[in-house]
């Protein structure tokens, strides 16, 4: 692998896992848990002839930003996709419980303790969700995920990351959702269902998987920027995800919460003014609503760099 | 490996083998047509032992040339490698294994 | 009682085709589009030969529905004559016996459709062509009765503006007109007046608005993300082997990966190995998006397309020094002339291919897929017609040393002919083959011969991974192919290479290794190309690029 200097400049979109998770953190900091010389790597892969790798396609560990202990787990999609079997799941659960369990322990010590000092978990989603392979493991990890999220609200920072090839997909798409952050770039997708499921599910009329302008319009960083659904839009370089993280994770946690999508009754009647929204504006794509939210010519941004897209464009506001 | 997985067992041993600096190394991602190489520093009389894990079979010969000719052009010794494949072609195995150990032998530590 | 000799019988008969059709006119040569199929079965007789336009990029799709769309009782058994057959509706035409024979140069996504056709006696081929070859027929013994072309713009006088997307569309009409046939074209849009004339009107007999735009074919494009560490290796070692060892200036690249490795390592490898000017400088191309990085920095004197690229039309039009732009300021491709350039014209050929035997024959065909032959093969050989001289292609030619055999002493030159193909493809299938699957497909569809894309006696240079094989150097056969067994690898053909004679061939320069040339493989990863991304190419052309939907990811 790349020095962690040569790191920085690398694409954030061709990154690997470990490159993205040792690059996120600073020099020289990060230390992984359950690495592959540890070889916990998925049961079910070999009785279904299926290759194995031995980090089960995430990396997970702990390392530093200035002062703050940052728990890191970063999905792999060149493994079957980044998805989420058993073994990719409980690390996944037992990186954001040792975070809490960390946080726990420092405040009880020292209650005063200084906000940059206090924990933080970073997620770089690149999945697809639930690995169908060993599908109920998987789901279950899931819900421990969610569970594991809930219980650091307030407490511990949840940072997401979303500019990998593979995007943010599936269940993993409902996880991001509910963390504290999102930082995408404009190569990231989020969303739930992939779009090959909606299109086989309700026709290529409806949306066509193959037009991968209309995926990104619909699914891309640009288009949850503008309605709100990521926070921040980030260069496609790991230097600029790190400083991305880097100033939000600066901010006090009273504010990181609001920048939350859910999870009090304000996020709601928030979230409710969109649904409404958008039964009134019928949009027919996303550049209606992107017209709506006060962009005079929406076509003009799409092919727009980072810098110029950021200077004019104008964001959905309920 | 249990299972419907591939596992092939080598040793070779290179003309003047040199031992990596790394006591341990990690290189690559088992993608599609990839694979990830591990190396360990291991006292082997100056050999080199490979374990191979792959869905593929029927082209046990190949691995065996392939290997054989890596390893002794990187010339090393003294270190276990273990891969876990999915379906790499030849070039791709020789291309990832030549980079792990030369990166194995380099006195520059990398980031992890 | 001696009967006058009739000298006119195809303009009559074409006249009284016309006649019946005459109350489907709109407006002049104009017939609206829902009289399409009434148009065909009146204009064409059972048994004719039929042009369908179509190629690897621009579609007379709507025609091609319309006539699908004909009465098999009435209009059957029809000879077709085109250069292409990838959609299905080209095939549907067959399955319902509108159509009987075809033939044809390019097979595309319906390759496996053909060869499943030929046996099962739905389809019987005339042959199988390059697409240079098929036109010189239309001028011989296979010029079309009946033409159905495509063109982005037509008038109420049956002018065509066919811009961008000109390719075939010359050559068929030509070919059509001037043998009294008739010609019908389908088109974008009806206007008052043509943004330029590219066919007359004098040649057009109808002009009918499609309810679509005419399908094109991004087949030129290939995203700069989906290149590995291994095509940038061998395109550094084809850059500086064989582009920079021969001063190749005028050339062809074949579509794939390598050749868009090439183009994108030549703002940064060929810079620095200061080639800049003396490699690259004129291409018979057709606009790949990977060419705007070389082209921006300055490399590329002149481009002439066979065809255009989707997404490509703003980007070439603002570019007027480099590409062929009319007076209106839209560009003009042209597939006879370029196919013509890169057959006469250019020193090198070079592209992939599928499989090459121990002999150095190449073929993209398999056993199941008749997958034709397009330009390639004009490009891929020695243009035994060629008189004027270049400096690559004599010193290629005297390189040659199989020549002399058939020449004596006298010089001669010679096109270098380049295959670039990894010795494995996906799921570990071999590149390096005793026997090509052609044969096999020869077999299970009937063929005289089987489909060969270039010819090992053209062939001069391979390079794979493991090195490059400078064939035109060998004496005899024997020595081609122990040059070929030393870059095959660990393919069957590879493993029975003679590690001793390998050697001997390094050491008189016949085969190459990446380390013989210099090249260290530790550098050939992504991080060389120019662009990464397609989002690196439109950055790179000042937003002028608009590349389709399907290569969009941001």
């Amino acid at each position: 692998m790349a020095k962690w200097t040569e790191l920085q400049d690398k694409s954030f979109l061709e990154a690997t896992a470990r490159e993205r998770a040792v690059g996120i953190v600073d020099e020289g900091t990060f230390t992984e848990f359950c690495g592959p010389f540890d070889k916990i790597y998925s049961p079910h892969l070999p009785l279904m002839g299926e290759a194995i790798e031995y980090d089960d396609g995430l990396v997970a560990g702990v390392g530093k930003i200035g002062k703050k202990p940052i728990f890191v787990i970063s999905q792999e999609g060149r493994f079957i996709g980044g998805s989420i079997g058993e073994v990719s799941g409980a690390k996944m659960v037992k990186t954001i419980q040792l975070a809490s369990d960390l946080y726990e322990e420092m405040v009880s010590e020292k209650p005063d303790l200084p906000e940059e000092m206090r924990p933080a978990v970073v997620i770089s989603f690149e999945t697809g969700g639930v690995r169908l392979h060993e599908a109920n493991a998987g789901l279950l990890a899931h819900a421990e995920v969610m569970d594991q999220i809930q219980n650091c609200r307030g407490r511990v920072p949840i940072i997401s990351l979303i500019g990998s090839r593979v995007g943010c997909f599936g269940g993993m798409g409902f996880v991001a959702a509910a963390t504290d952050v999102i930082i995408m770039s404009q190569f990231g997708r989020l969303g739930l269902t992939g779009p090959e499921v909606i299109e086989q599910e309700m026709g290529k009329d409806e949306f066509d998987a193959s037009d991968r302008a209309l995926v990104y319009r619909t699914t891309g960083g640009k288009h949850k920027y503008i309605i709100g659904d990521c926070n921040y839009l980030a260069a496609d370089s790991i230097r600029s995800f790190r400083e991305t993280t880097t100033a939000v994770l600066q901010k006090p946690m009273e504010e990181i919460e609001t920048f939350r999508r859910i999870g009090s009754m304000e996020k709601i009647k928030e979230q409710i003014e969109l649904v409404k929204l958008s039964v009134s504006l019928k949009p027919k794509d996303s550049m209606d609503v992107w017209a709506h939210a006060g962009n005079e010519n929406p076509e003009s941004l799409i092919n727009m760099t980072l810098d110029e897209f950021l200077a004019q464009a104008k964001r959905l506001k309920a | 490996m249990e299972g419907m997985l591939n596992e092939l067992n080598f040793k070779f041993k290179s003309e003047n083998p040199v031992d990596v600096v790394l006591p341990k190394h990690h290189y690559g991602v088992v993608g599609s047509g990839d694979l990830e190489v591990l190396l360990k520093k291991h006292e082997l009389e100056g050999a080199v032992e490979i374990r191979v894990v792959s869905p593929v079979r029927g082209f046990d010969h190949v691995w065996e040339k392939v290997l054989e000719k890596v390893i002794s052009d990187a010339e090393v010794g003294n270190v276990a490698i273990e891969i876990n494949d999915n379906n790499a072609t030849p070039v791709v195995v020789a291309l990832r294994l030549a980079q792990a150990l030369s990166e194995a032998k380099s006195a520059e530590q990398s980031v992890n | 009682m001696q009967k006058e000799k009739v000298w006119d019988k195809l303009s009559t008969d074409t006249e009284e085709r016309m006649n019946a059709a005459n109350e489907l006119f709109s407006d002049r040569k104009v017939v609206p589009s829902q009289n399409g199929v009434a148009l065909l079965e009146a204009v064409i007789r059972a048994g004719d030969r039929i042009n369908l336009e179509g190629n690897n990029q621009k579609q007379a799709d709507f025609l091609a529905e319309c006539l699908g769309s004909c009465d098999s009782e009435k209009i059957n058994n029809l000879h077709m004559v085109q250069s292409a057959v990838p959609l299905p509706i080209h095939l549907d035409i067959f399955d319902k016996g509108i159509a009987k024979k075809l033939d044809f140069a390019y097979g595309g996504p319906m390759a496996a459709k053909v060869a499943e056709f030929l046996r099962e006696g739905k389809l019987e081929l005339g042959a199988i062509h390059t697409y240079l070859e098929l036109f010189a027929r239309y001028f011989m013994d296979l010029t079309p009765r009946v033409s159905l072309i495509c063109a982005y713009e037509g008038d109420k006088d049956g002018n065509l503006y066919t811009g961008f997307n000109t390719e075939d569309t010359p050559v068929i009409a030509e070919a059509t007109k001037f043998r009294q046939g008739i010609v019908i074209a389908q088109v974008n849009k009806l206007v008052d007046k043509v943004q330029r004339v590219d066919i007359p009107g004098e040649w057009v007999d109808a002009v009918i608005e499609s309810p679509k735009p005419f399908y094109l074919e991004p087949l030129f494009t290939r995203d700069p993300a989906n290149i590995t560490d291994t095509q940038v290796l061998m395109g550094m070692m084809a850059l500086k082997g064989i582009y920079g060892e021969y001063g190749v200036q005028r050339l062809n690249h074949g579509i794939g990966f390598f050749t868009a490795a090439i183009e994108l390592l030549l703002p940064t490898y060929g810079n620095e190995l200061g080639l800049k000017g003396k490699i690259c400088k004129h291409f018979a191309l057709n606009p790949h998006p990977t060419m705007i990085p070389a082209i921006e920095d300055g490399w590329v004197e002149s481009i002439h397309s066979f065809g255009g690229e989707l997404g490509m039309q703003k980007y070439c039009e603002a570019r007027p020094d480099i590409f062929f732009i009319g007076p209106d300021g839209s560009m003009r491709s042209n597939r006879a002339y370029s196919q013509t350039a890169g057959h006469y014209a250019t020193d090198m050929f070079i592209g992939g291919t599928l499989q090459i035997d121990k002999y150095g024959n190449s073929s993209t065909a398999t056993a199941s897929r008749v997958a034709g032959f397009g330009g390639a093969p004009n490009m891929g050989c020695d243009a035994k017609g060629r008189r004027h001289v270049t400096d690559s292609w004599l010193k290629c030619g005297a390189e040659f040393e199989d020549q002399a055999a058939l020449l004596g002493d006298m010089p001669r030159g010679k096109r270098l002919v380049v295959q670039m193909q990894e010795t494995f493809k996906e799921k570990m299938d071999p590149s390096f083959v005793e026997k090509l699957d052609a044969w096999n497909l020869a077999k299970n569809a009937n063929l005289d011969l089987a489909p060969v894309m270039i010819y090992s006696d053209d062939l001069t240079h391979i390079v794979t991974e493991e090195g490059i094989a400078y064939l035109a150097k060998c004496r005899g056969l024997e020595e081609r192919m122990a040059a070929i067994r030393g870059v095959a690898g660990y393919t069957e053909v590879g493993l029975s290479a003679d590690p001793k004679e390998t050697k001997t061939l390094r050491e008189r320069g016949i085969v190459k290794t990446p380390e013989d040339l210099g090249i260290d493989r530790s550098r050939a990863n992504r991080s060389m190309l120019a662009a990464k991304s397609v989002k690196d190419l439109v950055d790179c052309s000042g937003g002028l690029y608009e590349p389709p939907a399907r290569f969009v990811n941001w």
